[in-house]
């Protein structure tokens, strides 16, 4: 187990590290955390003959609140940056768990928000969470920047929007707005350093007892993390009850369409879906962004 | 009640530090994979991507030709005789000659200036293979159209056992309630957490091996036959290591590959694994298929038993043999009864060589029957805790299979899990969702008989005390592993010379310089090195006295030794100094040097394979586990468990508690998630600590260790085992409390959220109970 050999740069500005990602083309592989491209590396899994190292790009680590933005998380934050950061405590408490649930210690000390994106694995524990808050992403070209909403970001397991020979994912960016609550429900194998079996975030706005609205994104369900579009248009306006949130994950479960692996069967996944998609709802409506 | 001896010790029963804890702790241990030597090449095997296949060529030329590749070998550079663990079963070759046999048998190896270089050279390999069925399932491989795996053995089976004491059927026969219940074991790896490693260098027609091991003296004795070497031209020893549970108790590829290249070369060559490697090479828990029928009287008395196992063995023998008769061999300790049979088929498979692991052959039969009793204890409308008070073993009794127990706490470790646990109070009173279960366990303290046939002791020490007294030093063949034994037998000595601990050095495990000893397994050394030890120990004492009684003018038979002093019990005015003394003897009669040996006395019966499970003395242990289920997701919370142990004399406390939580560490991840899992072609799907899980801190439940009073007469200072015997309760226990939790049955291993999920469902589907 060697990394192979390659040519390693380290741009000292984002715009110098976007002309070498359009200079070297598909040739290179853009290093942030290095949790997942070290070990496909060291598989031969990708053979790039040069890697980009955004280590020197210190503004992208930064997790603050932008007035008329929303909480602006760089893409370099990792995962322990957002466990521990004050501002997400305070606002969204729900992201700061959701880090917490992923993979080990290690692995968060040195795993990175924008690589966990970008790597687009279908149980990724970030995803679901950053769907629900509404979250978009910047794009970041030599010549180009765009936002793109999370949810039509990811297009496959290990597939997403990004072109990988022009941009650079720079920042997510939670939106100001009305949510009254928040969760992200993990369910593994074990209690530390498991990948997810199923996992489901769910956001709501709550007047009182009444639902105004809901988002929940399933993970490792879906090739993508996907919306339970048909559970929040049940949600949609109604007084909730245990009864409703039942019903709602069973609507859910319906919006899942997941494979039996080494980790757990179809079946089991779609009832975990149904469980942890009514046990969610209860704990974001009764606990705020938790 | 045993007859307990209380003894007022110096240095014993004490939690002394561990000899060898600060440099483990600060970093500073070298393990073998941290050793470098001048010139040192590294080698790596080359290993099979087939589960079953003829091999028709092997080119290796275009991997000699890459630059810093020093010698490529194969079955044609090795030595053709076959190794394992019983000449009967001789079945591994050091590399394939005709046919590979699983995926990650081995093929060829290469020593290379440097690692990258060894993968180079693996790739330029040219094998070229002819694909065969493969055997994968157990349940089938004696079926007459499956393949052959080894000529030799027909219709693939490996061993067969059958073994019948007093008359199973007619005690069924009169029997209140008979009941059978089927389980299986799973496939598990002790995966310690150092990798494998052997450095192997020669000088001249001597051999030097430095390796990850568990028994220097087996590899010892394997490597010479394998080279036709006298043993004293082989040398095997260990620095520290890692674990071993069981999976570095024989020589792998490793040791024998190393050898043959070093000596190509003439050059010390460093071999490992990796942890796919180490998973692949495998000699981890069998597979096994238990049906155990048990007849019992009204009150639940059991009156007779019939274990019926099939066990897939893998590839090749490996310790397997001894493994297959211990599965049943075990089943009679911890309950008495007159009658039992054990059948067992050990089959061969296309998967890797299973092998000795924590508790060999034991545990997943003890989960067997435990879950198997608590089903009967239902049945008739019994507590569990009382059935097996009614049934437990009693001291000084003979099994049906002939094993003598001598101290025997049974029923006193369920007494007292009973009551630290709260059973009674807790029993059927949880909240919804909560269970409480109880098992017990019992593991030979070393095996009856050694490994090998041989007339050797099983154990051999020598203590030298340095020729100023201020420091000693044990030499013993003793291996630890990270058990602590080296901790444990300096204690021993220490308390045997009447020495301090602080002033013992020990030099350990390496067949040159320590006498013989077999090494860690079968929970052997602290009764078995240690009465070795004990025995060195006095003698050096005895000397000391016949000196200091020289010096002193005073009668040997009024003096004593303890911790550093000389002194005489009667007359405070005598008094001298271990130093002093054993100065004075160094100056007058050169070196103080005190040797012991240890061999067990004649154990067991007379039928086939009554050595297996034979031991000068047995622990015993009762486990209580109070668990929380997921109703909906089946998600097992193990809250708390209590372990009560009955394992004699403890030398030092606060290792016997580590070993606990150790044993309950693997035994919960055994319990609940770890699975060594092959796709269709025989592949492992989950060679790495991330699909293979083990558990972390986090997940261990809160451990409650007891000790009951126990005195071994057996053992020195009347010491049993430990470290085993606490893995066998683990599964069963948790079997138990889900069963209490929930009343659902989880029949096979790991126990997983899944299944208990999948439980609960057919159980909703199938309507209420009745």
């Amino acid at each position: 187990m060697f990394l192979p050999d390659f040519d390693y740069h380290a741009p000292e500005t984002l715009a110098e590290a976007c002309d070498l990602v359009r200079d070297l083309g598909p040739s290179a592989k853009v290093l942030a955390g290095g949790t997942d491209l070290l070990i496909k590396l060291k598989h031969g899994l990708v053979t790039p003959t040069a890697v980009i190292s955004l280590k020197a790009l210190d503004e992208l680590k930064t997790i603050t609140h932008v007035p008329g933005r929303g909480v602006v998380i760089g893409a370099r934050a990792t995962h322990n940056d957002l466990v521990n950061s004050p501002l997400l405590h305070e606002r969204f408490l729900s992201v700061s768990e959701a880090a917490h649930k992923l993979a080990n210690n290690q692995v968060r000390n040195r795993g990175t928000v924008g690589g966990n994106l970008v790597n687009a694995i279908p149980s990724a524990d970030l995803p679901p969470i950053l769907i629900a808050l509404d979250a978009w992403i910047t794009l970041v070209g030599s010549n180009t920047s765009r936002t793109v909403p999370l949810h039509s970001f990811f297009t496959g397991p290990s597939c997403c929007v990004i072109d990988p020979v022009d941009e650079i994912l720079t920042e997510i960016v939670l939106p100001d707005q009305q949510t009254t609550g928040s969760t992200y429900l993990k369910f593994a194998l074990r209690r530390s350093g498991a990948l997810s079996v199923t996992g489901v975030a769910v956001a709501v706005t709550m007047d009182g007892d009444t639902i105004v609205d809901s988002r929940i994104c399933l993970g490792a369900v879906f090739p993508v993390p996907v919306r339970a579009n048909d559970a929040e248009d049940l949600l949609r306006g109604k007084t909730w009850s245990d009864e409703l949130l039942a019903e709602a994950g069973e609507a859910a479960s319906c919006c899942a369409l997941p494979i039996t692996d080494i980790r757990g069967t179809a079946e089991y996944r779609l009832d975990l879906v149904r469980v942890l998609t009514k046990r969610a709802l209860k704990r974001a409506i009764t606990e705020g962004h938790v | 009640m045993s007859e307990t001896v209380k003894q007022d010790h110096a240095v014993i029963g004490k939690s002394v530090p561990k000899i060898d804890g600060r440099e483990k702790v600060t970093g500073a241990a070298r393990y073998t994979a941290d050793l470098k030597f001048p010139n040192m090449l590294f080698g790596k095997i080359l290993t099979s991507p087939f589960a079953h296949a003829r091999i028709i060529s092997i080119d290796t030329s275009e991997a000699e030709k890459i630059p810093g590749v020093r010698a490529v070998i194969t079955h044609k550079d090795a030595p053709t005789l076959k190794y394992g663990i019983s000449p009967a079963r001789w079945d591994e070759n050091i590399f394939c000659i005709d046919t590979v046999k699983f995926v990650g048998d081995k093929v060829a190896a290469v020593a290379c200036i440097d690692e990258q270089t060894c993968y180079k050279a693996l790739a330029a390999i040219k094998v070229e293979y002819e694909e065969l069925p493969a055997v994968l399932d157990p349940l089938h491989a004696t079926d007459e159209d499956q393949p052959q795996i080894h000529p030799e053995f027909v219709r693939n089976i490996n061993a067969e056992i059958h073994q019948d004491f007093g008359d199973v059927e007619a005690a069924f026969k009169d029997a209140h309630y008979v009941r059978t219940d089927t389980f299986v074991g799973n496939r598990t790896y002790q995966t310690p957490i150092e990798p494998h490693t052997a450095t192997s260098m020669w000088d001249g027609e001597k051999l030097t091996v430095y390796s990850s091991t568990q028994s220097p003296h087996y590899f010892q004795y394997y490597i010479a036959r394998e080279f036709g070497l006298p043993m004293g031209d082989v040398r095997v020893l260990k620095t520290y290591v890692g674990g071993g549970f069981g999976g570095k108790l024989e020589p792998t590829g490793l040791e024998f590959g190393g050898a043959i290249l070093a000596k190509i070369t003439g050059r010390p060559v460093k071999m490992f694994y990796d942890r796919a490697e180490m998973f692949a090479h495998n000699r981890g828990r069998h597979r096994q298929y238990m049906t155990i029928t048990s007849g019992v009287d009204k009150d639940g008395k059991i009156l007779g038993v019939h274990a019926d196992f099939v066990m897939d063995g893998g590839a090749y023998t490996s310790l397997g043999i001894a493994t297959a008769y211990y599965a049943g061999a075990m089943l009679t300790l911890t309950y008495e009864f007159d009658n039992f049979r054990f059948d067992m088929l050990r089959v061969y498979t296309n998967l890797p060589a299973c092998g000795a692991q924590r508790g060999h052959g034991a545990p997943q039969p003890r989960y067997a029957f435990e879950a198997h009793l608590d089903n009967i204890a239902k049945d008739l409308d019994i507590d569990p805790m009382d059935i097996r008070i009614l049934n437990a073993r009693r001291p000084n009794t003979t099994t049906p299979n002939e094993f003598l127990v001598n101290s025997c706490e049974m029923k006193a470790c369920l007494e007292k899990a009973r009551e630290i646990s709260g059973w009674d109070e807790k029993k059927g009173n949880l909240p919804k969702g909560r269970g409480i279960g109880v098992a017990t366990g019992s593991f030979v303290s070393g095996a009856g008989y050694p490994i090998y046939r041989t007339d050797l002791p099983h154990a051999a020490a020598m203590i030298k005390v340095g020729e100023d007294g201020t420091a000693a030093t044990l030499y013993t063949g003793a291996t630890d592993i990270g058990q602590g034994s080296d901790t444990v037998l300096c204690q021993m000595a220490a308390e045997a010379m009447g020495y301090t601990y602080e002033q013992m050095k020990i030099v350990a495990a390496d067949t040159e310089t320590t006498p013989h000893d077999f090494g860690a397994y079968a929970s052997r050394q602290t009764l078995m090195s240690g009465a070795a030890v004990k025995q060195a120990g006095e003698e050096v004492k005895a000397q000391m006295l016949e000196i200091a009684a020289e010096m002193l003018d005073f009668p040997a038979v009024d003096l004593d030794i303890r911790e550093g002093k000389v002194f005489s019990p009667g007359n405070a005015s005598v008094t001298l100094t271990f130093e002093e003394v054993a100065r004075h003897f160094f100056v007058n009669r050169g070196p103080l040097v005190g040797k012991g040996s240890y061999t067990p006395p004649k154990l067991g019966g007379k039928f086939k394979g009554a050595a297996v499970g034979t031991s000068p003395a047995y622990s015993f242990a009762a486990q209580v586990s109070e668990v929380e289920i997921d109703e909906e997701t089946g998600e097992i919370n193990v809250l708390d468990v209590w372990d009560v142990h009955d394992c004699g004399t403890v030398i030092n406390p606060a290792l016997l508690e580590a070993q606990v939580h150790g044993a309950l560490f693997m035994g919960l991840g055994e319990s609940i998630w770890e699975e060594v899992k092959f796709d269709d072609k025989g592949r492992i799907l989950n060679p790495n600590l991330s699909e293979y899980r083990i558990p972390t801190a986090v997940d261990m439940p809160v451990v409650h260790s007891a000790l009951v009073d126990s005195y071994e007469p057996a053992g020195p200072w009347g010491v049993k085992e430990v470290g085993e015997g606490a893995t066998l309760p683990t599964m069963g226990c948790f079997r138990n409390a889900i069963f209490d939790a929930m009343g659902v049955s989880i029949n096979s291993l790991p126990l997983g959220y899944e299944k208990v999920w999948r439980a609960l469902k057919e159980r909703r589907e199938e309507g209420p109970a009745e």
